[in-house]
This record gives C-alpha cells, sequence and structure tokens, in this order.
C-alpha cells in the first residue's frame, strides 16, 4: 500500500526524470533567494540574478550562459528586488558619491539628481540590478564639455553669452546713436528739398541719381531707427537667455567642483563608474566575510 | 431749525442769563485747561508707565480750546505722541532719540545722535476714522510705523524702512552701525509697547524671531527671480540650495544664519514668504539686507517681486 502511494522514480521515463529534476531546480533556485533575502545576503542575491555576469566580473569566469539558467524566473519581480536591494546600494553610494541623490519615481526605479543646489539637474537612472549609473546622455555631455573646456578656463556657455552681450551692446549703441541720426536725417531731407528744386535739362541724370543716394540713406536710417526702438525688448529677451546660460554654467560648475572634491578628476569618476558593480560587489564579499571570521 | 430756535432763545436771554451763560462758558473752558494741564503732568513727570500711557491717549486727542477760552500758545496733538515716545525710551534708559523744540514755535521733533540733523522725525496724526499717527521722516516722508495708543497696537512700514535706511542712508555712505542704533531704538520702542503695555506689534522686515515669516507683497514669483540670486549667490562664494521641506531655496550666509524663501501654506494662504534663522534669533531679514551686500542688490533689483508685505491696512 505504501509503496504504490510513493514516487515511484525507478519507473519513470527519462523526460519524466529529467522534467522533475528541472522543476526542483526552479524550486532550488527560488527558495535560495528567498532566504538570501531573509537572510538579508544582497551578495547572493546579485549572484542568483545574473550568476554569469556575477561570474565573470568578480571571479574572472569564460561566459556561461547556463550560470542564468533560472534567471527569467523572477523577471516580474525584478522591480521588488530592485527595491529591496536600493538600500544598501544607496548607503553605498552615499558615502561613494556624496553628490547624487536619488528618488524612487516608482517601484525599484531611481532617478538620480545631482546636487542640493538650486535647480539641480535629473542627471539619469540608476540601475541597482546592475549596480550601474544610466546617465542622461545629454546632461552628461554638457559636463564632460565643461571639464573639457575648463582647460581653456573657459565654461560651457562662454562664447555664447560673450556673444548675446556683444549683441546687446550693439542694440545699446543703436539707441545712443539716436540724436545722430536725427542730426543726419535733417540734414539728408534738406538735402532732398535742395535736390528737388534743382532743374537742370542737361543734368537730370546725375540729379535723379542723387535724389536717390539720398532716399537709400534715409531708408537706411529709418531701419536702424526702428531696430533702436524694438531694442529694448530685444535687449530684455538677452537679458533672460544670458541668466538661462548662466545658470546652466553654475550647475555646471558646481558639478564639476563635486566630482573633483570627491575623484580628483572627470577621468577618476568615469573609471569609478565602470567597476562600480565590482568595487560594490567586493565589499559585499568583504563585509560577509567579516561576518563569518566574527561568528 | 435747531439754530434758528437757539438764536432767537439767546435774543431774548436776560443780561443776568447771557452773563451766566458766559461765566459757565469760562469755567467750563478753564476746567478744560485744568484737565489738560494735569494731563501734562504726567505726561512729563509720571514714573508709572500705564499713567503715562493714559495720559498719552488723552492727549492725543485732545481738544484744548473752547468757545470762550482759548490758549495762543499749544503743541499740536502729534507732539504728544513724540513725547509719549522720548519718555517711554528715557524710562527705558534709551537716549538715543533727542526730542527737540523748535524756536519760535511750539512744536517738537525727534533728532538722532548717530545720524545728521538733516534727518527729523515727527508724528503725522490721522485725521480720518481710523486714528493713530505715522513715525515719519520729515525730509522723505517715509512713514516708518503706525501706531495707535487706544488700540494698543504698532505697525511697522517695510517700504519705508528699506527707502530711509537702505536707498537714503546707507547709500549716502552712512555706516551699518550708525543705521543699527537708529533702528534698534525703534524696535525697543516697539518691544517695550510689547512688554509693558501688550501692545500688538508687527515688526516686520525688522522682526528677529525666527518663526518670523516675511511675506511677499506679490502672490507670484517667478522662478528667473530665484534664478538669479543662484547666479550671484555663487559669484559671491555662496551656494543657494534647494529647499528640503517644499517648494523654494535658502541660502546660508555664514554658520548657522540660513535665508529660506518658499511657498508657504500656512493659514490657508498660498503665499511666498522669506525666513531668517539664526541660532541667537538676532538677525531679521533687514540686518540681512544691511549686511551682504549680494543680497541687498538682488532684493532692490527685483523689489517689484520681492517686497515684503507691511500690514495692508495702515500701509496701503
Amino acid at each position: 500500500m505504501e509503496k504504490q502511494n510513493q514516487p515511484d522514480l525507478e519507473n519513470q521515463d527519462q523526460p519524466t526524470r529529467a522534467l522533475t529534476k528541472h522543476l526542483q531546480d526552479k524550486l532550488d533556485y527560488v527558495t535560495t533567494l528567498r532566504q538570501a533575502i531573509t537572510a538579508g545576503d544582497d551578495r547572493l542575491i546579485y549572484e542568483l540574478i545574473d550568476g554569469d555576469h556575477y561570474h565573470q566580473a568578480l571571479l574572472n569566469e569564460e561566459p556561461d550562459p547556463t550560470r542564468n539558467a533560472q534567471v527569467d524566473l523572477i523577471t516580474d519581480v525584478h522591480p521588488a528586488i530592485s527595491h529591496y536591494l536600493s538600500t544598501k546600494l544607496i548607503d553605498y553610494l552615499a558615502h561613494e558619491y556624496p553628490f547624487f541623490y536619488y528618488e524612487e519615481t516608482q517601484l525599484g526605479e531611481f532617478q538620480i539628481y545631482f546636487g542640493n543646489w538650486w535647480d539641480r539637474r535629473r542627471f539619469g537612472k540608476l540601475n541597482v540590478l546592475k549596480v550601474a549609473f544610466e546617465f542622461s546622455s545629454e546632461e552628461y555631455n554638457k559636463l564632460q564639455k565643461t571639464f573639457e573646456l575648463a582647460a581653456a578656463h573657459k565654461r560651457f556657455n562662454t562664447d555664447q553669452i560673450q556673444k548675446i552681450s556683444a549683441g546687446s551692446d550693439e542694440l545699446q549703441k543703436l539707441i545712443d546713436a539716436q540724436a545722430d541720426r536725427d542730426a543726419q536725417k535733417e540734414t539728408l531731407r534738406k538735402k532732398l528739398k535742395e535736390n528737388g528744386q534743382r532743374n537742370s535739362l542737361f543734368d537730370s541724370g546725375r540729379i535723379k541719381e542723387e535724389r536717390q543716394q539720398i532716399i537709400d540713406q534715409l531708408t537706411q536710417l529709418a531701419d536702424e531707427d526702428e531696430q533702436a526702438n524694438n531694442a529694448h525688448a530685444t535687449m530684455k529677451d538677452n537679458e533672460a537667455k544670458i541668466l538661462t546660460l548662466s545658470k546652466e554654467d553654475t550647475i555646471l560648475a558646481y558639478e564639476k567642483q563635486a566630482i573633483e572634491n570627491a575623484f580628483k578628476s572627470f577621468e577618476n569618476f568615469n573609471e569609478r563608474n565602470h567597476s562600480l558593480y565590482v568595487d560594490y560587489l567586493t565589499t559585499l564579499i568583504g563585509k560577509a566575510q567579516v561576518a563569518e571570521d566574527g561568528e | 431749525m435747531a439754530n434758528n430756535e437757539k438764536q432767537i432763545d439767546s435774543a431774548t436771554l436776560s443780561t443776568h442769563g447771557k452773563l451766566t451763560m458766559f461765566n459757565e462758558g469760562l469755567k467750563s473752558g478753564l476746567a478744560n485747561g485744568e484737565k489738560f494741564t494735569a494731563l501734562m503732568d504726567q505726561l512729563i513727570d509720571t514714573t508709572d508707565g500705564e499713567v503715562l500711557l493714559a495720559a498719552a491717549q488723552k492727549l492725543a486727542a485732545f481738544k484744548l480750546d473752547s468757545a470762550y477760552v482759548t490758549f495762543p500758545h499749544q503743541y499740536q496733538n502729534a507732539d504728544y505722541y513724540l513725547i509719549f515716545m522720548s519718555r517711554l525710551l528715557g524710562m527705558h534708559q534709551d537716549e538715543q532719540a533727542t526730542l527737540n523744540s523748535r524756536r519760535k514755535t511750539e512744536s517738537l521733533y525727534h533728532v538722532f545722535k548717530t545720524l545728521s540733523d538733516d534727518y527729523t522725525f515727527r508724528f503725522q496724526v490721522v485725521t480720518n476714522a481710523n486714528g493713530g499717527a505715522y513715525y515719519q521722516e520729515q525730509t522723505t516722508g517715509e512713514n516708518l510705523f503706525y501706531v495707535h495708543l487706544e488700540r494698543r497696537l504698532l505697525r511697522f512700514n517695510s517700504t519705508a524702512v528699506t527707502n530711509l535706511f537702505i536707498n537714503k542712508l546707507l547709500v549716502k555712505g552712512v555706516g551699518v552701525d550708525q543705521i543699527n542704533v537708529v533702528l534698534t531704538t525703534l524696535t525697543q520702542f516697539g518691544y517695550w509697547l510689547r512688554d509693558d503695555f501688550g501692545f500688538n506689534v508687527d515688526f516686520n522686515i525688522l522682526d528677529v524671531d525666527n518663526a518670523a515669516k516675511y511675506e511677499l507683497r506679490s502672490a507670484q514669483l517667478d522662478r528667473s527671480i530665484i534664478d538669479k540670486l543662484f547666479v550671484s549667490a555663487a559669484e559671491n562664494d555662496h551656494m543657494l540650495r534647494n529647499y528640503m521641506h517644499g517648494h523654494g531655496a535658502e541660502i546660508e550666509l555664514r554658520t548657522g544664519l540660513v535665508v529660506d524663501i518658499f511657498r508657504s501654506a500656512a493659514n490657508g494662504s498660498d503665499r511666498w514668504v522669506l525666513t531668517v534663522h539664526d541660532p541667537d534669533q538676532a538677525v531679521s531679514w533687514f540686518d540681512v539686507l544691511l549686511h551682504f551686500d549680494f543680497m541687498r542688490d538682488w532684493y532692490l533689483d527685483n523689489i517689484d517681486s520681492l517686497e515684503i508685505k507691511a500690514d495692508p491696512l495702515v500701509f496701503a
């Protein structure tokens, strides 16, 4: 009686035996993950969610996709795992990258803010599962350019600000020259009158030509008058543009300063970003060993 | 009608009746004068604060002349406010404001020891139903505060304080220390009114309390105004930070001295406010303007957006 109720492994065919083994592997995988979370063993969790990467990056082993045979089982709970892992990771990052701030905009999704200054930039995302920054390329490129330009003692927007300022200076000159233009117009109008009173049968071509020249000059002056009239509005626009650009320069200067304070150079910063996974997992391994040694 | 009847009455009065009326008129006029001098005694000499205040309240609205008795030498009602203020300051050993009298007329004014005598201060009595009086600098006409003795309230005026002490005095090279001496006397007057008599005092831009919220007159604040401070603060080695508790910004001007500007939804009204925090609660927004040039430039350059609101009931 009892024997009949027990699973009869001997009598199963090969595919069925393989199936039960597969299912057992899956159960083992999920059970191990659950235990790792209960035990707070973040290192093991990272090994479980991407074992192939873990072995290559930390143990210098060759790629082997079979290490990730079970990882698809848990993709639906990735956001929750990311949320779980973020606590220790962000503690670590807060120390290593003191200028980054994170906001969990939805479960397991983290936006990065650069700095605590006014109007700090959103700088991209933190991929907790991969232990990697995914910087917004636009923002990152501006920062990179800022470091490049620093060698020439320039800021990101220096040239553009100079260009706009020069435009405003020109407009100011145009405004200041109003009295000159008014005097010129007066003179030209007198000339035009004289020209109209001259009447020569032989010289009419020359008189006509002179008349046209005077009219052209007057038109030119009228154009300048109009530009001068609109200049105040344009200059105000320019001021607003310069403010926006100066603000961006200030933000970029703060970002550059923050990176230099923490990493000395932009190159070091980039290197650290690339080795972040290894560095973080190494500290997790180190902590685990300290814990074991202590037991 | 009533007037006509009265005329007829007096026309038909007997001579005796006329004389009696004249005599009664004189008596009551003299009694009024007696009452006045008794109040003056109190105002000038009493050492009791409440008696002083009561005398000032009565004198501020006193009509000395009557139909039968007029007095050729008189002070104006505004002068009694000034005497009251000087007496109260004197009771607290504050001698910075000197009470002077004009040579030929009975008229009083304040000058301050640390300021040039060009700047004289008098009260300007409000003649409409509201009552009360403004403490006014005479050459600029700036009403620095409003006081109402019966209602026991005092209101400082941010606009006048800024115009006089910064746009006039500081710009003309008067030292911050000199300005502070005057401001201290004015605010002390407020403290004593509050502490001795329970006045309701709005120190406004001069409030040093950390809890003071300086409300901006304008309801909207363009982001670019804060951008401007961010840029100029950076140029002056200060960082304008993101405000951590809501929508706004904050700046630490020196260790422990923090200015916040943020949108406050307190008391049901959604407005922009400034606050100033320092460990000793000794710094007002106005002190910040006096001591930090870039903060002052920012405030004055954008005064239309940033001006601190004073009590709209008395400073329309």
